[in-house]
């Protein structure tokens, strides 16, 4: 592997996959989150990874991260298998990865400036008016220069999410995860943050992976999705393919359906046996 | 805030701390810094020293000249053993005084006094008192008085 | 039977998980490659934590230095010995009362502040961002507040027992009418430097290490939700305050009987 230098852009050996995942099996307790999951993501492209709520989507993020290890599997990023790196080398991985969070997870006690240029000032030594120029710059290509002074708690929503992409992607990753970037914005937000995703990918041709359950914005922009319920893929293909399918958990997810193979009711007793028996209920 | 208000009220934070730890130790424990003659000790035996205990005051006249550093039991003579560290600069103690174990006021602690001699010697690091008076315990003091009036 | 069998099973094994995760979360923060660049961070934190607890803990000492002077002085008057009020107020100051009640003022205005604002960092994913930025949030965030908390804590109950000391001579000297030479000389005469001011300060060191520690980890362990750091915060609370009286109780018998 090419030896990384701090603050450049290290370009991994060309392999086409980006992030390849082999069998991973995660357990919490007792509930398996996933029970063997293959996926792979081809460099330069977008990749949506899709599901119903609490199926894992960001765990699955977060795997790729480094942050969670999975119970057995692989999971090989840049040609690096992540459960296996040490402390130091995960860290030095994480350099080339950029994950926006769905909160933003911009630092509360810093202002929109300082939260871009923390990266670059941990990982680089860059003379102060450097540091500036590339914060301007990553903050202009989100289209929030002028917000540069204000803090955190003076945005909205959509903006706080369009800063945290804005420090995502200041060290020039070569991978970037979205995580539920759609959610809780309107529509115009929305908009800018679809298409701010779009030009990272074609511009800088950045790997990209979005963990959502809004069907549309990302079917709208991905290259491939991957659908996941129960712990495993449940298809797989371009946006057509995926609309195309006819497995009835697919079509229930994608069509939006309220009742199908997921149940509209929580498990429970017959409702006239429960009804004649009340004493039952809060035991 | 600015990073240099912190710095400035934070110096000042940790100046008061060493403030607040110079009151403690000279103007409430009286912890003399110019104090440098150091100290030398002397022995003493009593039979009974009631109520001394380590760091209980050795003065002369009323002026503090020392501490009692240690009490150890005899295993000889099954006496009380105290040493007293003397202040250095208090060297003019001649071999025949005495020490008493005296108390400050009627409830108060015990002290050693210490009532000199004629002798033109003078104590040196280690020497032992020959003349000691223990401890006045108030309990026999009432037994002897009751003794003398039947 | 067995189900309480579990339950003790249970337990234990929350229990030694706890102290296992805040043994580690203390070890890497403190012991891991400490750094002089986050020095900034070790001052900011300083001033969160020590400067802003200053006001609370003067005027605490205070008040409590004149309670301790009113209250010895009745006490003693009966027995005509006033002139050891100044003595006595200095001791129990010194040695209990400065290092206990500012380090337990310390874990409600500090402690609670520090696991709230760790807790909301983690609720707001700032921790997991921090991490996927190749920073330890260990080294950026809970380290700088370990070591404030080391330091402010001696400084804090020093301030604490100086004003005390100063507010028992305004109502003992000034008020009660003691007089002055023996409030201050008697007390010279009783206090030592060493074996009661150094030992309380050595109290005061080991409660603002654990008042942090337990600080920090209840923040960073905390369930990151609304519920989760309100219930970490009472928990920071509860737990330092018991921790400080419990180990005063040890340390006193191990610095004060051996």
């Amino acid at each position: 592997m090419a030896p990384c230098v701090e603050g450049v852009w290290k370009v991994g050996p060309l392999m086409s996959d980006h992030v390849v995942m082999e069998n991973v099996v995660l357990r919490r307790g007792l509930r398996r989150v996933f029970e063997g999951i293959d996926l792979t993501i081809p460099r330069g492209k977008v990749v949506a990874i899709m599901g119903p709520s609490g199926t894992g989507k960001t765990t699955l993020l977060r795997l790729i991260g480094g942050q969670v290890l999975p119970d057995s599997g692989s999971v090989m990023v840049n040609g690096q298998e992540i459960p296996r790196l040490t402390r130091n080398e995960l860290f030095a991985a994480r350099r080339h990865m950029g994950m926006l969070f769905q909160s933003g997870a911009l630092f509360s006690d810093m202002s929109v400036f300082e939260n871009v240029a923390f990266p670059i000032r941990v990982h680089t030594t860059l003379q102060e008016s450097m540091i500036r120029d590339l914060v301007l710059l990553k903050l202009e290509s989100v289209g929030l220069r002028g917000a540069a002074p204000l803090f955190p708690n003076e945005l909205s929503g959509g903006m706080n999410r369009r800063v945290a992409l804005a420090r995502a992607i200041a060290l020039d990753p070569d991978i970037i995860m979205y995580d539920e970037p759609f959610t809780g914005l309107d529509p115009i937000a929305m908009g800018v943050i679809v298409s701010l995703i779009r030009t990272l990918n074609q511009v800088y041709g950045m790997t990209s992976i979005i963990v959502s359950h809004d069907i549309a914005e990302a079917a709208s922009i991905a290259d491939f999705i991957y659908l996941i319920a129960d712990g495993r893929i449940i298809a797989s293909g371009t946006p057509q393919e995926i609309y195309a399918e006819q497995s009835p958990r697919v079509k229930q997810f994608v069509g939006g359906l309220p009742d199908g193979p997921v149940p509209f009711h929580y498990p429970a007793a017959d409702l006239e046996e429960e009804l004649l028996e009340p004493d039952e209920i809060g035991r | 805030m600015q990073p240099r208000t912190i710095e400035i009220v934070v110096g000042a934070f940790i100046l008061a701390g060493i403030l607040a730890l110079a009151v403690l130790a000279v103007r409430v424990s009286g912890f003399n810094v110019g104090e440098t003659t150091g100290t030398y000790s002397v022995y003493a035996k009593f039979e009974n020293i009631g109520g001394l205990v380590v760091r209980s005051k050795v003065s002369i006249s009323g002026v503090v000249v020392g501490r009692v550093a240690e009490i150890t039991l005899d295993p000889r003579t099954m006496m009380a053993l105290v040493r007293m560290e003397i202040n250095g600069d208090v060297s003019q103690i001649s071999t025949d005084s005495t020490a008493a174990i005296l108390t400050e006021g009627l409830l108060g602690g015990k002290y050693v006094g210490l009532s000199l001699g004629a002798d033109e010697e003078f104590f040196v690091d280690g020497d032992e008192f020959y003349d000691t008076q223990s401890a006045v315990v108030l309990e026999e003091l009432i037994g002897q008085f009751l003794l003398k009036q039947f | 039977m067995v189900p309480y069998l579990r339950q003790l099973g249970q337990l234990t094994l929350r229990v030694f998980g706890t102290v296992g995760r805040a043994g580690r979360v203390w070890w890497h923060a403190v012991w891991r490659r400490p750094r002089l660049r986050n020095l900034p961070l070790v001052i900011a934190q300083i001033y969160q934590l020590g400067v802003l607890s200053v006001v609370i803990t003067v005027l605490s000492g205070f008040s409590i230095g004149a309670v301790l002077a009113l209250q010895g002085y009745n006490q003693l008057v009966r027995y005509g010995s006033e002139s050891a009020l100044g003595l006595g107020v200095a001791l129990v100051l010194v040695m209990e009362i400065g290092p206990v009640v500012s380090a337990l003022l310390f874990a409600g205005r500090a402690g609670s502040a520090v696991t709230a604002e760790i807790g909301l960092a983690k609720a707001t994913e700032q921790l997991s961002s921090m991490e996927m930025m190749g920073v330890d949030p260990l080294q950026r965030i809970i380290s700088p507040r370990l070591w404030a908390g080391f330091i402010s804590m001696p400084i804090l109950a020093l301030l604490f027992s100086a004003v005390g000391i100063w507010g028992a001579a305004l109502v003992g000297v000034g008020w009660l009418g003691v007089y002055e030479g023996a409030f201050w000389s008697v007390m010279q005469e009783g206090v030592d430097f060493v074996s009661h001011v150094l030992k309380g300060i050595v109290k005061s060191i080991v409660f603002g290490a654990v008042v942090t520690w337990i600080a920090v980890f209840e923040g960073y362990d905390a369930e990151p939700t609304s519920e989760g750091i309100a219930a970490a915060t009472t928990r920071t609370v509860v737990y330092s305050s018991v921790s400080i009286l419990v180990l005063d109780f040890f340390l006193t018998l191990v610095m004060f009987n051996l």
